[in-house]
């Protein structure tokens, strides 16, 4: 038996996994303030071939879904649950945002294309691969673990 | 320990400023005071000021109230000039007629060096405010930039930008005052025209919330470190509910300003400063120890009398309610902060 800690903040919570490797099947337990251990399992999402870049599978996976998203061949996923007033976050546009460019005469430059998710409900912007909210970082929202083996993609949830 | 961040002196007769203007314009019109349409009943300033020369017209006199019956030991004098004139060129001369006049009558003969200065300039005619700054900046008892509250476009648009970048350069903060006059004005609220002088004076200040808002979200400030804005007419006790609404808007479209890079509130701090005013804070000075700690208002904000105006307001009013702490700020320790002034040791 093998113990791994993670530490993630959520918006709100900070949650204690503790992950049990046994044999070929991972799980992991959410230890959050008052309430009991959640089951966190490594489940099949789709092939790999049914998960392009710049796509996203939303799964049914608990209170909310995940969303699973491609972002230029790198695999992320978060909770379908804004931190802001809990809109269903994966239903919203993805794309990049904007920066600061001094000298472009609107003194804006387009960056992070294709990783950047707006909540469809008040436009907050959320960067798929790390959680954090563009204009406030601790304003996070949770992400999960995805891997790939022999062409199918794996989400941790 | 008491500093007075807004006092308005003036001509000793509306010809005064004729002296001087430059031959060029000594024979054109300019309105009078006291000529727009919104006055208070009985007269803008106090009653018992009216007599052979204009209220708030005499050095002396001035000094006397100020210095002796309010125990201020600095006041700051932030003259009016004559309203936004349509000549942009001739205001801006009427500007620095004024400041030539501030300097002659009042700031170099006062010898105990209480009185410090404002530098009027004209941002209609943002050359000519540049070149203002630039003429009397160096002068050590000018203290701070003067712009009228009442303009065209707000004050974060890029057409002022040059103003405000001197202003910073020379560590000076920009005071924005209703600037009243028979000018070119404009609707006193964002719906028009008030009905009686209550409803122009209880709102018109707050405009100057759409300067402060135009500045943070057009990047004035994020490019302008050193920059300050006073707001002379108060209305310190709105900026809580509107910060909150411009917060909230740049969570949800920050990308349209990424030069924001930080909440708006964030701003206000290292850039924002206001007066006290008589129609300012709680009715009920239970309240007011609470309220001034919301945005931090007990940072931001510096006594002003308004003297001579019909509603001066004295430092015991200015800092009723308030804690031990938040009077001192309020009284003396910001305003002392933002010009530089040094603290004295209060007798008694």
């Amino acid at each position: 038996m093998d113990y791994r800690y993670h530490n993630i903040n959520s918006n709100e919570a900070q949650w204690l996994v503790v992950a049990t490797v046994d044999g070929n099947s991972i799980e992991l337990h959410d230890h959050q303030k008052g309430g009991g251990p959640a089951v966190l399992k490594r489940r099949l999402v789709c092939s790999l071939d049914e998960l392009p870049p710049g796509t996203m599978k939303l799964v049914d996976v608990g209170k909310f879904g995940v969303g699973v998203y491609n972002v230029r061949g790198s695999l992320h996923a978060i909770v379908n649950y804004c931190s802001h007033e809990g809109a269903p976050l994966c239903l919203g546009y993805v794309g990049g945002t904007n920066e600061v460019d001094p000298d472009a005469p609107d003194r804006l430059r387009r960056s992070r294309d294709g990783q950047i998710v707006r909540c469809p409900w008040h436009n907050w912007e959320f960067d798929v691969t790390t959680g954090c909210n563009v204009a406030d970082p601790r304003r996070r929202i949770r992400t999960y673990q995805v891997d790939v083996s022999d062409g199918e993609v794996y989400l941790t949830a | 320990m008491i500093i007075d961040t807004n006092v308005q002196p003036h001509f000793r007769f509306n010809a005064e400023i004729r002296d001087y203007l430059p031959d060029a314009h000594r024979l054109r019109s300019i309105p009078d005071v006291e000529q727009q349409w919104y006055q208070a009943p009985g007269g803008d300033y106090r009653r018992d000021l009216y007599g052979e020369h204009y209220p708030g017209s005499d050095p002396e006199t001035v000094a006397r109230h100020l210095f002796d019956d309010a125990g201020v030991q600095y006041a700051i004098l932030n003259p009016l000039t004559r309203g936004n004139i349509a000549d942009y060129l001739l205001n801006s001369r009427i500007c620095a007629a004024v400041n030539d006049w501030l300097l002659d009558r009042w700031l170099e003969p006062d010898s105990t060096g209480r009185f410090r200065g404002t530098i009027r300039v004209n941002p209609e005619d943002p050359k000519g405010a540049v070149a203002e700054i630039e003429r009397l900046s160096a002068h050590p008892k000018l203290v701070q930039i003067g712009v009228p509250m009442q303009s065209r476009e707000p004050y974060g648009k890029p057409m002022f930008e040059p103003i405000w970048a001197a202003a910073a350069a020379h560590g000076l903060p920009v005071a924005v005052h209703i600037n009243g006059g028979n000018g070119v004005d404009y609707a006193p609220t964002f719906a028009g025209h008030a009905h009686t002088y209550p409803g122009y004076a209880a709102f018109m200040p707050l405009n100057y919330f759409v300067h402060l808002a135009t500045l943070i979200v057009e990047g004035v400030f994020g490019r302008h470190p050193g920059l300050k804005f006073v707001f002379a007419d108060g209305g310190y006790d709105i900026l809580t509910p509107l910060m909150w609404r411009l917060d909230t808007f740049w969570l949800s479209m920050r990308d349209q300003t990424p030069w924001v890079d930080r909440y708006p509130n964030e701003y206000l701090p290292a850039h924002v400063r206001f007066c006290s005013s008589a129609f300012d804070g709680p009715t009920d000075a239970a309240q007011m120890q609470r309220w001034m700690e919301f945005s931090g208002k007990a940072d931001l904000l510096m006594y002003g009398s308004s003297y001579p105006h019909w509603s001066t307001s004295s430092p015991e009013i200015a800092a009723a309610g308030l804690d031990a702490a938040q009077r001192d700020k309020v009284l003396w320790q910001n305003a002392s902060e933002l010009y530089g002034l040094a603290v004295k040791e209060t007798a008694g």
